[in-house]
This record gives structure tokens, sequence and C-alpha cells, in this order.
């Protein structure tokens, strides 16, 4: 399949103005983000803070392709992901995003290898399955089934399967919001160091304000609304943050 | 109302669609219980209140004639309650809208007392009373057929001598209750009734005065109906008795007595299949439910529900699917019921014959439902007992899941991830493979019944009338005549061959065994109608060979090479015993031929026939039936077309509303089970496709994966289907064969691919129909549930 966005000049990769989301209508109308602008460079790791609530899981998804917004607009290298069509969707979230979720989300009957295996299937330059799993450090558990991993494995198997496409937007929902502080750490390193090592942009949304210190930058949200809340110079690795 | 009835209700209408389709798979095997029931009750009740209120006799015999004094012999007989004597002749018509012949059987009405037995019922008119003469009753079939009514006119040739007669009413007996020329297995109401007329009138026209040629008695109770047909037979033999016979011999009331055999049989069958399908169907729909609602369920028990309470209220779901499955189980089998009710009105003439609801089968109906939904609830609601609070609130764990056999095998190369998925999931929950196959085999195969009934039925009459009958018509003599008369039709316009033929009633013996029936003298190298052998092939008669069909060497226990002793029961009475040449083609039940003059040297009455097979140029047909009526000889006349035409309005098309009714439900049950799978494969598997969704398939691809588990399980079926549907047409067949009727098995390439057209049209809607929900699914929704 042949996708449909074209490329653009290196600047920011995704573009907001504006952007507003509304669930629902009248009285009963829930208005998730009101007037969002976001500029997200190449290569940058930004977290993305908020209470449950505020909004920054209806942001992920909408850059994340996986829902149109009602009002605003969202670029992707220059191409409209708000106008796009179903099929467009599609591509954009084969070829450009990764995506990584709370609970995993790993088809229970495949393998790791084959949980990995089924996205590189369909994409235009993927790495190698064991590359993959390297850079989680899970070669050893690559025959696995999920039920045979534990939380922190299965998370990182879907670090991998979100990676492995080498995609440019690496999207994750709250990785560790299921795991223990420990494995939680384990997972966060690799998705530091894919980040540094590939340059994948990635965002990463959770309530842990602890992770701000992991980020180039910082973003808070409140009542739909996003603000930029630091930057930093020099990120610090996951295993230095103070837990 | 509770609260949890009201949670209950407002479950059911989120699962309404698939509650729905179990409640209507259960209403298709509730309604052909129900339907198939009923029916059996109004034939039953429309029967013996008949039989009892208008005094239908219980042995039966014909004879050539005996003096009314013979009647007080006849009473004598220990066991015997009451004798009925009477005339019955022959008759040719002359119908003035008809261009054929038509012919019957005329009964004498005593003048001077009142009828003890076989009582007419009287339709309309009256029951030929006051003194005028010439008068007659006509059966209701043939008045309705020929659309005769009281006060016309009719002429009828008796004795060779034609009578204008005047209709005086229209009647029904209950020895007529399936009114069909004798040895005819289907009905021709057009061309053969049957009538009445005064003793005296009749007795004059045919020499039969101070005598009669019909018996019918009644019996003592704890009479011994053997004993007395014996003792009958003793009494008649000198007066040309062609042997008596009790009920179960009497071709009116076996006819009613096999149809309620064969509703019995469809009564049993047909629902179990339903309601098995129907179980399994509850079972999954529940199984989902529940797991859908672990975290639920263990909230409601963490505050305090019991167990019982929460086990209760998913039993009150499957009953309330039960309830909705048996109102229209109920519904259907009235409306289905009521109109074949209507539909037997056409082969069975009872004075009245009113849908009566088997009540019983009602009853029988909800318990075997609920036992049905119970069985199939009853493994799911185990598991919510067993479930504890604490672990029901945590997210089930993920499956676990292993290599399929396949890839263990080494074969795994070959398979495609998704086909590898399907796999898998079928080898961790065989159990729902299986039965998901089986139900849609079950469908598959009920699918090929009414089919494979309709195809018997076709063929039995296509070989019946283009590879046996090849004659345009049978025309047969008033009595045995010379061989000339075969001549003299040959010299009718149009006639291009005229084979003669001699039937004699005979008793077949062979050791304790016996067997009436008709001895056929065909000529040898017969060209109109043959005798076909068991490889489809004409037989050639031997000068001295006997053929018995097949049905009657089972009935005798004898084999082609045995010896059996012909009694003749008319004329000389000679008996002969002779070896079988061998068996023929036996579609119409019991038969048997020899060469005509090999029988008529049997008989010893010199070359005699009793008819012809006649085939008639097309050119002259008008011509030849013109002369045919004036030709006084003739008393029968089968037109084989008309005999057809006949077929194709009443048989074939009641036929063919029982295969519609059939067909539809297997239809609406393969329908049912494939779109219950394809929805509960989108219930489990609603998570993970979502996600497949988010990382970038596209609908189609993720449509392929959720149906892929439904094609190959669909695939096994069909083949599975068509066997199991073969068997069960064979047996069902087997089951309602009788002696009269032996239905072939026909399974045709037409009924496979009907059978295997509407599995894949089902699987293919409901697979559309997953595909399209599966497109609605709200994926961030469903990447948050967490099962």
């Amino acid at each position: 399949m042949t996708s449909p966005i074209p490329p653009a000049p290196d600047s920011s990769l995704v573009v907001a103005r504006e952007l507003s989301k509304t669930y629902g209508s009248g009285n009963a109308a829930v208005h998730a983000l009101r007037g969002v602008n976001l500029d997200l460079p190449k290569g940058e790791l930004v977290v993305l803070l908020g209470a449950s609530g505020s909004g920054k899981s209806t942001l992920l998804n909408l850059i994340g392709g996986l829902d149109n917004p009602t009002g605003g607009s969202l670029h992707y290298r220059g191409w409209n992901v708000a106008q796009a069509d179903e099929a467009g969707l599609t591509a954009y979230r084969r070829d450009v995003v990764g995506f990584v979720f709370q609970f995993y989300n790993l088809i229970a009957s495949l393998t790791a290898r084959e949980n990995i295996g089924l996205i590189t299937e369909v994409s235009r330059d993927p790495m190698s399955t064991d590359d993959a799993l390297a850079l989680v450090d899970l070669t050893n558990r690559a025959n696995h089934f999920p039920a045979q991993l534990s939380g922190g494995e299965q998370q990182r198997v879907a670090i991998a399967r979100a990676i492995a496409k080498r995609p440019e937007l690496l999207l994750c929902d709250e990785p560790t919001g299921a795991l223990d502080v420990k494995t939680g750490v384990l997972v966060l390193e690799a998705i530091q160091r894919i980040n540094r090592e590939i340059g994948t942009l990635t965002v990463v949304i959770t309530h842990n304000a602890i992770l701000a210190e992991m980020a180039d930058r910082v973003f808070t949200m409140s009542d739909g609304r996003l603000e930029l809340a630091k930057v930093n110079a020099n990120p610090r690795p996951v295993g230095e943050l103070a837990w | 109302m509770e609260l949890l009835d009201l949670k209950l209700l407002r479950d059911l209408k989120a699962l309404k669609s698939q509650a729905f389709a179990v409640a209507l798979v259960m209403a298709c095997g509730l309604a052909m219980m129900i339907m198939t029931r009923s029916l059996i009750r109004s034939l039953d009740q429309a029967r013996d209140g008949y039989y009892e209120k208008h005094r239908f006799a219980e042995v039966f015999a014909g004879l050539k004639r005996a003096p009314d004094s013979t009647r007080e012999k006849l009473a004598a007989i220990p066991g015997v309650a009451a004798v009925e004597t009477g005339v019955e002749v022959s008759v040719t018509l002359d119908l003035p809208d008809l261009l054929e012949p038509a012919s019957g059987l005329i009964n004498a009405v005593p003048d001077r007392r009142p009828t003890i037995l076989n009582k007419l019922y009287l339709r309309r008119g009256n029951l030929l009373e006051g003194s005028s003469r010439l008068e007659v009753l006509v059966s209701e079939a043939f008045a309705e057929a020929n659309a005769l009514n009281p006060g016309d006119p009719i002429a009828a040739i008796l004795n060779g001598r034609r009578l204008e007669l005047r209709i005086a009413g229209i009647v029904l007996a209950p020895q007529y209750v399936f009114e069909a020329r004798p040895g005819s297995a289907l009905p021709d109401n057009k061309t053969f009734g049957i009538f009445w007329m005064r003793e005296q009138e009749l007795a004059e026209a045919f020499n039969l005065e101070g005598a009669f040629n019909t018996l019918a008695l009644s019996l003592a109770p704890g009479a011994s109906e053997p004993e007395v047909i014996a003792e009958v037979d003793r009494i008649l033999e000198p007066y040309g008795g062609l042997g008596a016979y009790g009920r179960s011999e009497h071709p009116s009331n076996i006819r009613v007595d096999d149809e309620i055999r064969v509703l019995d049989g469809l009564s049993f069958g047909f629902p179990l299949v339903f309601l098995s399908v129907a179980a399994f169907m509850t079972h999954s729909v529940m199984s989902r439910q529940i797991a859908l609602q672990r975290e639920q369920i263990a909230i409601l028990k963490a505050f305090g529900f019991a167990n019982r309470t929460i086990a209760w209220h998913y039993i009150k779901f499957a009953l309330l699917i039960v309830i909705v499955g048996t109102s229209l189980g109920t519904l259907g089998g009235f409306i289905f019921g009521l109109k074949l009710v209507d539909m037997y009105h056409l082969f069975f003439r009872f004075p009245r014959l009113e849908f009566v609801p088997a009540t019983g089968a009602i009853i029988g109906a909800l318990i075997a439902s609920s036992a049905a939904a119970l069985i199939g609830v009853a493994g799911a609601v185990l598991k919510v007992v067993k479930l504890s609070p604490a672990e029901a609130m945590r997210p089930e764990p993920p499956a676990s899941f292993r290599p399929a056999i396949a890839e263990r095998l080494g074969f795994s190369k070959w398979l495609t991830v998704s086909l590898r998925m399907a796999l898998r999931n079928v080898e961790r929950k065989p159990w729902q493979a299986i039965f998901t196959t089986v139900a849609l085999a079950m469908a598959t195969g009920i699918l090929i019944i009414p089919n494979a009934f309709r195809d018997g039925v076709r063929h039995i009459l296509d070989f019946q009338w283009d590879v046996v009958q090849r004659q345009t018509v049978t025309v047969s003599l008033v009595e045995p005549g010379p061989m000339r008369a075969a001549h003299d039709f040959s010299q009718l316009p149009g006639v291009v061959l005229a084979e003669p033929f001699r039937t004699v009633p005979i008793e077949m013996v062979s050791g304790q065994r016996s067997r009436r029936l008709a001895l056929h003298g065909i000529v040898k190298d017969a060209d109109l109608n043959r005798v076909m052998g068991q490889d489809n092939l004409p037989l050639q008669l031997e000068q001295s060979g006997l053929i018995i069909s097949e049905a009657l060497g089972d009935s005798l226990e004898v084999r082609p090479g045995d010896l059996v002793t012909i009694n003749v029961l008319q004329g000389k009475r000679r008996s002969i015993t002779i070896p079988i040449g061998g068996f023929s083609q036996d579609f119409a039940g019991i038969a048997s031929f020899m060469e005509l003059h090999a029988l008529n040297r049997l008989l010893g009455e010199g070359d005699r026939i009793t008819g012809a097979f006649i085939s008639v140029a097309g050119g002259q047909w008008e011509a030849f039936l013109r002369e045919l009526k004036e030709t006084p000889q003739a008393s029968g006349v089968v037109i084989k077309n008309a005999m057809r035409q006949s077929f194709r309005k009443t048989t074939a098309e009641s036929i063919g509303l029982i295969q519609v009714i059939y067909s539809s439900f297997a239809t609406i049950v393969a329908f049912g089970i494939v779109y219950n799978s394809a929805r509960i494969a989108l219930s489990e598997r609603a998570r993970e496709l979502a996600t497949l969704r988010v990382l970038g398939f596209s609908q189609g691809d993720v449509g392929s994966i959720l149906v892929g588990e439904l094609v190959v399980l669909a695939a096994i079926a069909l083949p599975l289907g068509l066997w199991i549907g073969s068997g069960m047409a064979s047996l069902l067949i087997q089951s309602i064969n009788t002696e009269t009727v032996r239905l072939p098995l026909v399974l045709s390439a037409s009924n496979y691919a009907y059978a295997t057209l509407v599995i894949t049209l089902a699987t293919a809607i409901s697979a559309l129909i997953a595909c399209r929900k599966l497109n609605q699914l709200d994926l961030v929704g469903a990447l948050k549930a967490t099962e």
C-alpha cells in the first residue's frame, strides 16, 4: 500500500493549532480539549502530565489518529491529520505512529516474537524482530506467549512491537500505570533508550510528576488546556530519578 | 421490580439480537413440535369422532355375489356385533365439461332398512328421500373437483346402459376418508368419484336383486378379529369371496394412519435437533455474558448478594429467552398447523377437520426448551458461583495459548499469522469449536432432509410416469372380456398401440405368511406398461415366471428362486405353486406380475383381458376421448397426464408447503448459529482487534482475522453436515416408508448445492454483520476495557 502522506520539510513533526474536542452536545457537552496549540520537533522525548480527566489521553488519541478533532487543525509534516479519512488514518497509524498502551494489549494467542512480527509484516521499513526484542532486552523470551510473561515483560514486548516499524512518532499512554515501580523503571529505561538511539519523537502521558525529569520538554494539562511547564536542557536518565 | 431484574432487562436489551437468534432457533424446533402434535390431535379427533358417530366397520370383504340369506350366517359368527351388506359396482360417467370419461364406484343405499354401518354424512341436499327415481349421491371430493351441486344432472353408464341421473346430495362416508381409485396411491378426484344409489335401482341394473357383493362387520367387545376374518372367508368362499380384512388393511384407513405415523416421527426428531442447537447457543451467549460481567458479579458478591441470587439472576436471563422462544414457537406452530389442516382437507375428507391445538405439546415444549436452556446455562452459572469476589475484581489474566498441533508438527512455515491465531484459538477452546462445528453441520444436515424428501417423491413419479408407464391412457373393462377387446380399442382414432392386460385378485402364500394383492398379467415384450427390474431396466417376462416387488418379497420373506403358492380369488379359484423369477423395482410397494398368457393358463378361462394400455397420437386426442366416452365396455379410464396434473395441484403443492416450512426453519437455524458465533467471536476479541486497528491494520485485515476462524469452522462443518444430512434423510425416509409407499433415497447435487449455498450465505452475511459491527467499534473505548 502506498502512503498518502507526503514528506515535509524537516521542522516540527506535529503541529496543532486551536485544537479542540467536544463530546456530546448541549447541556451534556464535555469539552475535553479547549484550543490546544502544540509544536513537537523531531527526536524529542515529551512528557505530558495531568490528572485523570484533564484531556491528555484525548490529545494523544488525536495525535495518534484514533479520533477526529471537533475544531482547530492538526498537521503531521504538513499533512492534515484532522481532515484525513479512515484509509488515510489507517495508513498514518501503520506507517508513522507507534502505540504503547497502559494494559499492553498484546495478542494473547501470539508469542512475543509473533506479536512483533505481525506489525513488521505490514510495515514499509521495519527492523528485524530480533533487533526489536534486543532493544527491550527480551531476546530470551521471544517464544513466550503473553500469559507466560510478567507485566513488565509484556509491556516491553509492547514497546518492541511499537518501535519495530521505526515509527517517527511513539505515543505511550500511561505505560507504567499497571506496573510496580521496579518494573516500571525497566520499561521507562527502554523508552528512553529507544528515543536516544533511534531518535523517535516520543510522547509519554502520565500522572506521575517524577517522570518530568526524563523529558526534553514537559507539558501539563488541566481542564482541556495545555501549558509548557518546563524545558530540560539535560534530561536525566530514568535510573537516576528519585522514586 | 427489583433493581437486579431491571439490570436483567437492560442486559437483555443490549444483547437483543443474539438473544433473539437463540429464541428463534428454539421457536423453530417448538413450532415444528407443536404443529405436528396438533395435527396428530386434529386428525386423531376428527377420525375417532367420525368413525364412532358414523359407525365405521371393523372387518370388510368383497365378493362376487351372495344371497341376502347369507347375512344371517355372518351375523351368527361369534364376536360379530353388526352386519352391513351392500352392492358396489363400477360406473362410467359422462360429464359435459369433462373431455375424458370419468369413472367411479356406486354403492347401494338400503331402501327398506336403515344403514347400520359406514353411515353417510350429508353435506348438502338430501339423502335420497322421497320416491323420485334415478337420483344419486356424490362424494364431496368428486363434486368439488367437478363443481357439481344438488339438482345437477349427471349421465352414467351402468352395466352398459346409459342413465340420466340427478344429484340429490353431496355426502361423505367413513370408508372413503381418503378417496382414490382402488390400487392407486394418489387421489384423482376429477376423474374418479364415489356415488350412492337406491339399492333397488342399483340391484336391478346389475341383476343383483336379493344379493350383495360387499360386506362390512363390526365386532363385539373382546372379539378376535383374525377368527372372525377366517370364519367370514369360509362362509363367503362359495360366493366368490375376495378375502376379508380388518381396518389395518383398509385402504382409506391405512392412509390416515400412515399420515399420523409420519407426523409422529417428525414431531420428535426435528425438534430434538433444534433444541440441542438452542441449548448450545444459550451456553455460548451466557458464558460470554458472564465473562463480560465478571466485575459486576464480583461487586454484587462483595456487597453481600448470595450465590443463589446471582445464579438465579442469570438463569432468569435464559428463561426469558425460553419464554420468547416458546411464545414464538407456539404462534408458529398454530399458524403452520392451521395452514396444513387446510391442506389436509385436499386429501382427507372428514365432516369436520378442525385444528386442535395440542396443549400438552405446548407444556412439553416449555419443559423441553427450559431444559435445553438450563443445560445450556448450567456451566456458565457454575462459574459464577465458583468465582471469588477478590479474584473477580482483578482483570482476567491473558488467556494462555500454545502453538497449535500443526505448528508442533513443523508446518508453521506455511501458516499465516491470522491462521495461526485461528488454530490456536480453536485448540484452546476445543469444545466451543466442536460444538459450533457440530451445530453448523446440523443446520446443513437439516437443510438436506426436506429436499431429499421432495427429490424422492419426484423420482418415483418420474420413474413411474416416464419409465414404467409409457401409455397415454389405461382403460379397464367392466368385466373380463375377450382378447379382441384390445383390438377394438386399437381401432379408436389416434391409437398407436394398445397392449392388453389382465388383473386378478390373488392370495400369495409362503409358509405361514400370506398377502392378498392383485396379480398383473402383461404381454411379453411390453412397450407401454413395463415391469422394471432393480437395475431400472425392463424385465423380460418368461412364459411361466412370476415377478414380485422386493417389498412383497420382504413381506413374505422369500427371495428369487423360492416357491410360493398363488390362490386365485376369482372364477375357478385355482391354486398353483411356482418359483419366484425375480424382483422388480418396488417404489409402488407390493406388486406381482406374470406374462399374460401364462396367467390366463393359470386361470383356465381362456384368453381374457381386463383392460388395455393405450398410446394415443397427440393430434387425435380429443377424437379418441369422444369415442372412448361412447364405448360402453370401458369402465375405468386413467389418463396419465391428468393424473400428473392433479398430482401437481394437490400432493406436489402440499409437499411443497411442508418443504418450504422445513427449509425455512433450517435456514433460520443456520443463520442463527453462524450469526451467534460471529457475534461471540467479535465480543471475545474486540479488544485484540481494536489494538490491531490502532496499530495500523485496515478494516479488511482485521475483519479477515475475525471471520477466519468462522470460515475454517464452516469449511469443516459443510462436508460433515452434508454427510450427517444424508444419514438423517436416509433414517427418516426408512422410518416413514410403508408397504404401500417406498420412497427411494435420492440425494441430488442440487440438494447439496442448496444446503451449501444457504450455509455459505449465512456465513457470509453473518460475517458481514460482524465486520460492520467491528468497523463501528469505538477504538479508544475498546482499548481501555480491561476484561
